[in-house]
């Protein structure tokens, strides 16, 4: 949008004027959808820019919105919400977002007072612009060498969009959008055990069943939830969550479901649930094909290239850890494999696994261990229930049960 | 001459917040009955009904017998009612102070005292009058009367703003020394506010109770006066607080007051007062406290009397009042004037209490029905009857009181000048000042250290009066002087019998009050008084021994159903006496829950001790010497420094009924106050840039003390100096505790002078490696937080180790993913090049897929102090190889194979010769085993084998050894000493 540096007083005097209608007839008639159209700051739409051009040329604006009883009844609303649209446009995102975050907060003022949840869609437009705001707002104080504080406001502000909303009555639908805008902020700061009053607050509400919330914000929560539990080494629940999210999100979202994917996979597979390579070509998620590839071949090589190629991808992601432990699922697979290859040449010995042929397969995968440590891995694959059997000290050797001495793990994590 | 007077006050219902009260008292209706005898001559039954806009007031005001009585009364009248407009404004009813006013005016006990004490006994007049409404209620409907009025005007004075109030009443009082009577009557009207029966009958006991007061003031004039006006104020400060506070926290403070007095505790007299003041102070609290109290024997009781005096000299420091009987009046006074020697407000609160008691006892002996009237007498009366009735033990006791109290008259006379002349001059004695006196008295066990710490306290208020610190002067943070050394004293107060101290006390009155009355002079040199006020205290003590006298006689007469409710009393009593005690002490500490307060005692009592221990003892003469002044204001300031935050909350403004806000402001004025005079300042007030301290200080070696307040450069080193002190630490052959100090004194020199350099990096350094070495991962964390930053700010230092270190503690320690997770992507690709770090990320590895032998192998290889932090874990990951072993081995397994791969044989490297280290280690791994419940066999060579699946089910871990209580072993001493001494 080209500023308009030729606009003159009396079409911005128009223009706001008219903004200003628009924003009381919206009001007065519940409109929901012109009000979130009229506070979607960063929408960038043309009847905003303009409006933003207008405010920057007529420099009163105050005085029009006390001009009439229509508007002055919002005028901390409207008088701040001109302040961030004006630096909004002047680029000025700091000054933007603290004009932005009191006209918030004469909104929720007003809203606290209407009866009906009408205004949610305005609010949702409120809580999702002030996080947007915040984050941009924050990154110019980190390029300007301040310290990004501003998201964290943003959480503190939406906390308390939250505490409007989260008590009984028809507002309480909008409880679940906001937890989803400060569970982003949280994942975003870093402060993710912040999430936990929230979810508490969600889940603890006998009053409101969650399957009334609206189905975007669930699967939000969700994605969230079970990321959540993905950081607590809870894989049954993060299952759960993340197959919720998958199966109830938008399917022609793909964007969304890669995201949940991302979660979704590692946890599966630590379940021992592998992924078809379709689905991660599809999703394009081939970060994680080495590692399914390790997993089916036993090849440990194979996982500690894939962890070390994408190391940085899986910290950031959260989930290096889950993928590291898979580690034992491949020694399995391993010694599975050497038992079927005795099985195949002498079936009567083939329970019985001498250490040094462990170590000699690990050798051939350049996996430099000795049999002390072997033994050890042994020991804990028994231990861990992944084999049946025991080790036998003395001559090095381990016995295998002769019913299912690999058993799958079926949708339940290793003992741990 | 026996005055009886009762005030009946019917509270109609009543909300407990004040507020809502205030509003209520307009439409509520107060009937007061002021019913004043004189048996020897007539009695005038003066009924005064004052419709003011909301109350009816009936007041019944006796006239006195002695013609002379009767003119000083007239003239307190008047001042009463000068007094009353004010009390009006603050209660709202005026009405009723008139009323009021003018049946206190009306009766004098006692002709002597009254042309001795001419001003004064217009106070005595009024708790003569008391005691005859009281007689009268017993004799036709006690039970009947009672809390009405009272409880209205209760209202009205928790209604009434507090802080404003208590100021103006004060005002207003002091000057009046004869009109106080009338006014606590007035304020005894609207003291009583509760709704429940007790509290009614509180409201009335309250009510009695300043009707007591003007009795009281009868027998003091001057202290009735101050009692009045201080009772109010006291109390109203105290009923904001009370309402606050739980009724259970009254019980702990009063209880330690009585513990701590244990005259007081015992004795009903002190009791009362306590009570009274209780009663003010919390209101309904109070009230279930007297109920649950009155278990107390009634052997106290009669000794209550003698000891509620002594309580509440003690509370107040008053060296004065010698005889304790005397005493109640004087007592009062005394405290008072001890307290504020500029207060006046201080005597008169003293008093109330004492009247507040008698009040209190003859409602409860209207409740109780009870024909005869223990109101003031009750006080004494209750002594006395109980005596009587007790005689042989308490009873003996009490009556040598009484004796010493009648006797006492010319000491008594003293100390109510001195007591005078400290009320007129003071306006109010700081609450925290009353609670710091209470605290103080609290711990004597015996009379003669009660007598020495009053000694010691009046002194000490006297100083801080001539020193203008008394407002200034944080008191509930003072520190107490340490008790003389008169008795070998039992730091029980509570276990203290005070039955039999007070006997003792009774035995020995006279030799007290000599010892009371001997700082007297002091005082007098410090304050001048009215002498006419002070005659009238000491008639109205004079007066009040007699009435107790003669109040015996009638509990005696009367009934056991005196002494019933004089046991019943006692307790509460007691209370009453703790309150009155309190009272004062609580005037400025309207904030201040009690619960506060105490804790606060409790906390700073050692400290106090400490401090004041050491030069109290000889304080006594020294009181008004400059010396001791400045002595006394550079303990304040240092105590100050410490206290730092606190005070500055806690100072009280010389304004002090205007409130916390005030007084915060007021404390915080003090505080830059005494900050430019170099004192202590809260920490977070101190702006750190314009007071970056350049050191200034040469010592190497420096211990450390946490900072409270604004450093001082004559103690800090400069950063030459704190290399030199980092070498010195370096080479030091001193054990870690030691080290440990000297590092951290050296980081606290470092803040407090921004540096922040190599030479930080280097200090943080050294006491994280230290720290490491001993295992004190406390100080380790917050080197190690303060490095990150540090490093964070590019300054040099080995980033790289304290990056592995950071991260084993976050594996092996803090367990928790997400941390994991970030310090390990936090990591740059430099550093997962580095030695160090590469070896704390294989740690890792292994601890996450639980690799035994991996991990074993790491510790032994482990760069610098990277063992030192495995150690910590070594024990865990012991445990779960072994379990994990034992479940995964079948049938054995050779001690010695898991003695190799748990790092039993080569984690030792002391050990040199091959031999003697598998041997060692294999022992202890034996024994490590055995200690964790594993079953060891040998096998057919001999060779000890791991019973796996015996082992399986039987392993445990056990409880450690060195477990402290506070979890915490790092903080046992001996630990750190045993380990670094290696």
């Amino acid at each position: 949008m080209a500023a308009y540096p030729g606009m003159s007083m009396g079409e911005a005097h128009r223009r706001i004027t008219e903004y200003l209608n628009r924003f009381s007839d919206a009001v007065s008639k519940q409109d929901a959808a012109s009000l979130r159209f009229l506070l979607s700051l960063s929408s960038n739409s043309p009847f905003l820019l303009s409006l933003a051009d207008a405010l920057n040329t007529f420099h009163d604006s105050s005085r029009l919105i006390k001009h009439s009883d229509h508007y002055s009844q919002f005028s901390d609303i409207l008088f701040n919400f001109f302040r961030s649209l004006q630096t909004y446009r002047l680029a000025n995102l700091f000054d933007s977002y603290q004009a932005f975050e009191k006209s918030a907060n004469a909104f929720i003022q007003e809203f606290r007072n209407w009866e009906s949840a009408w205004a949610l869609e305005a609010l949702y437009a409120l809580a999702y612009e002030i996080r947007v705001l915040a984050e941009r707002a924050d990154r110019e104080l980190a390029s300007n060498g301040k310290s990004p504080e501003k998201l964290k406001a943003a959480g503190s502000f939406l906390m308390k969009v939250f505490g409007v909303l989260a008590g009984k009555g028809p507002k309480r639908v909008g409880a679940l959008y906001v937890t989803c805008q400060l569970f982003k902020v949280y994942f975003k700061l870093g402060t993710v055990h912040l999430c936990r009053s929230v979810i508490r607050s969600i889940e603890t509400a006998r009053i409101f069943d969650f399957e009334e919330f609206p189905k975007r914000d669930k699967v939000t929560y969700m994605y969230y939830t079970g990321r959540l539990e993905v950081f607590n080494e809870n894989f049954p629940a993060a299952d759960n969550k993340l197959s919720y999210a998958l199966t109830h999100c938008n399917p022609r979202r793909e964007a969304n479901i890669r995201m949940i994917l991302k979660y979704l996979i590692p946890v599966k597979l630590s379940i021992g649930i592998l992924p078809k390579d379709w689905l991660l070509e599809k999703y394009n998620l081939v970060e994680y094909r080495d590692v399914v590839q390790a997993l089916r071949r036993g090849d440990l090589r194979l996982l500690r290239h894939a962890l070390q190629e994408h190391e940085d991808r899986f910290l950031r992601s959260g989930v290096f850890l889950v993928l590291e432990k898979l580690e034992l699922q491949v020694y399995q697979r391993l010694v599975k494999k050497i038992y079927f290859i005795q099985k195949q040449k002498d079936p009567t010995k083939a329970h019985q696994v001498k250490l040094e042929v462990i170590v000699k397969a690990l050798k051939w995968l350049e996996m430099d261990m000795d049999v002390d440590e072997v033994e050890c891995i042994m020991s804990i694959l028994i231990y861990k229930n992944l084999v049946k059997g025991y080790f036998a000290h003395k001559s090095k050797v381990v016995v295998l049960s002769k019913q299912d001495p690999f058993p799958k793990l079926n949708g339940k994590p290793v003992n741990s | 001459m026996q005055h009886r007077s009762h005030l009946v006050h019917r509270v109609w219902e009543q909300q407990m917040y004040h507020k809502i009260t205030m509003a209520m008292h307009h439409t509520l209706i107060l009937l007061i009955h002021m019913v004043m005898e004189i048996q020897d001559t007539r009695d005038t039954i003066i009924t005064i009904r004052s419709s003011s806009s909301s109350l009816t007031i009936l007041a019944i005001s006796s006239s006195l017998t002695t013609p002379a009585i009767s003119r000083n009364l007239t003239t307190p009248a008047i001042s009463s009612s000068l007094i009353t407009p004010a009390i009006s404004r603050s209660l709202i009813i005026p009405a009723i102070s008139s009323s009021l006013i003018i049946p206190a005016t009306s009766s004098s006990l006692i002709p002597a005292t009254s042309s001795s004490l001419i001003p004064a006994t217009s106070s005595s007049t009024l708790t003569l009058p008391i005691h005859n409404l009281w007689e009268h209620i017993k004799t036709q409907t006690a039970g009947g009367y009672p809390s009405s009025g009272y409880s209205n005007q209760t209202t009205t004075w928790s209604d009434g703003s507090y802080a404003n109030y208590t100021p103006h009443q004060y005002a207003n009082y002091t000057p009046d020394s004869s009109t106080s009577a009338y006014s606590s009557g007035t304020v005894t009207a609207p003291s009583s506010h509760y709704q429940q029966q007790q509290y009614k009958q509180w409201a009335d006991y309250y009510s009695q109770t300043e009707v007591s007061c003007a009795p009281g003031t009868e027998n003091m004039t001057v202290a009735s006066k101050s009692n009045v006006g201080c009772p109010i104020p006291g109390v109203s400060s105290g009923y904001s607080t009370s309402t606050s506070q739980a009724p259970p926290s009254y019980t702990p403070s009063w209880m330690p007051e009585s513990s701590s007095s244990e005259f007081s505790s015992v004795q009903p007299a002190a009791g009362i007062s306590s009570a009274s003041d209780a009663y003010w102070q919390h209101g309904a609290p109070s009230s279930q406290i007297h109920i649950t109290s009155p278990m107390q024997p009634q052997s106290q009781k009669p000794l209550d009397p003698k000891t509620s005096y002594d309580s509440f000299l003690d509370q107040q420091k008053a060296a004065y009042s010698q005889g304790h009987n005397l005493q109640y009046p004087a007592t009062h006074q005394v405290p008072q004037s001890y307290q504020s020697p500029a207060n006046h407000q201080v005597p008169q609160s003293y008093q109330s209490p004492a009247q507040t008691v008698p009040s209190s006892d003859t409602r409860r002996v209207s409740k109780l029905q009870i024909p005869t009237n223990p109101r003031i007498a009750s006080n004494l009366t209750f002594g006395l009857p109980k005596t009587d009735k007790d005689s042989s033990t308490t009873g003996a006791a009490v009556k040598p009181a009484y004796i010493s109290i009648s006797q006492p008259k010319a000491n008594e006379k003293v100390l109510s000048n001195d007591a005078a002349d400290s009320m007129l001059k003071p306006g109010t004695f700081p609450k925290s000042l009353c609670g710091y006196v209470e605290r103080a008295l609290g711990r004597c066990k015996g009379d003669m250290q009660m007598e020495a710490c009053q000694d010691l306290l009046k002194e000490m208020i006297t100083k801080a009066t001539a020193d203008g610190t008394l407002y200034t002067r944080n008191w509930d943070t003072e520190p107490l002087f340490s008790l003389p050394n008169v008795d070998a004293v039992n730091k029980d107060l509570q276990s203290s019998t005070p039955g039999l101290s007070l006997p003792k006390y009774k035995r020995s009155p006279s030799r007290r009050s000599k010892s009371r009355w001997e700082p007297l002079p002091e005082e007098k040199f410090v304050d001048k008084s009215a002498s006419v006020v002070n005659d009238t205290m000491k008639y109205g003590g004079w007066i009040n021994a007699n009435d107790k006298d003669r109040k015996p006689f009638f509990g005696n007469n009367g009934n056991k159903e005196n002494n019933m409710s004089g046991m019943k009393f006692s307790p509460l009593d007691q209370k009453n006496a703790s309150k009155i005690a309190q009272r004062p002490v609580k005037k400025q500490r309207y904030a201040d829950g009690f619960n506060v307060a105490d804790n606060c005692d409790a906390s700073s009592d050692s400290d106090k001790e400490q401090s004041l221990t050491a030069y109290y003892p000889s304080a006594i003469t020294l009181a008004n010497t400059p010396e001791e002044k400045k002595r006394r204001e550079n303990r304040s300031k240092r105590f100050e420094k410490r206290q730092g935050r606190t005070e500055s909350n806690q100072f009280k403004p010389k304004n002090a009924g205007a409130g916390n806000l005030y007084s915060r402001r007021a404390s915080a004025l003090v505080l830059s106050k005494t900050f430019e005079e170099g004192a202590a300042r809260a920490v977070e007030d101190i702006d750190w840039d314009s007071l970056t301290v350049k050191g200034t200080c040469h010592e190497i070696e420096k211990r450390y003390l946490r900072l409270t307040s604004a450093p001082d450069p004559a103690s800090v080193r400069p950063e030459e100096v704190l290399e030199k002190a980092l070498d010195m630490v370096h080479n030091s052959q001193k054990n870690y505790l030691y080290k440990c100090d000297q590092l951290k004194s050296i980081r606290q020199d470092l803040t407090v002078q921004r540096i922040r350099n190599w030479l930080t990096v280097k200090v943080y350094e050294t006491h994280a490696r230290l720290a490491l070495e001993v295992g004190d991962l406390f100080e380790y964390n917050q080197c190690q937080s303060q490095l990150k930053t540090l490093y964070a700010e590019g300054i040099e230092g080995c980033h790289m180790e304290f990056s592995a270190y950071n991260l084993l503690c976050v594996i092996l320690h803090s367990n928790n993913y997400r941390d994991l997770l970030s310090s390990m992507s936090r990591l740059s690709d430099e550093a997962k090049k580095d030695e160090t770090v590469k070896h704390a990320l294989a740690v890792r590895a292994a601890v996450t897929s639980e690799n035994y032998v991996m991990f074993f192998r790491l510790y032994k290889t482990a760069p610098y102090l990277s063992t030192c932090l495995m150690d910590l874990y070594v024990e865990k990951m012991r445990y779960k190889a072994v379990s994990c072993m034992s479940r995964s081995y079948r049938p054995t397994i050779p001690v010695s194979y898991i003695a190799q791969v748990l790092g039993f044989i080569t984690a030792r490297p002391r050990n040199e010769g091959s031999d003697v280290k598998d041997s060692d280690g294999l022992g202890e791994c034996v024994d490590w085993l055995k200690a964790h419940g594993a079953c060891l066999i040998a096998d057919n060579n001999g060779e000890m084998q791991l019973d796996t699946k015996a082992s399986c089910a039987s392993l445990f871990v056990p409880e450690p050894e060195d477990a402290v209580a506070h979890g915490d072993a790092n903080l046992a001493v001996n630990d750190f000493l045993t380990r670094t001494s290696l």
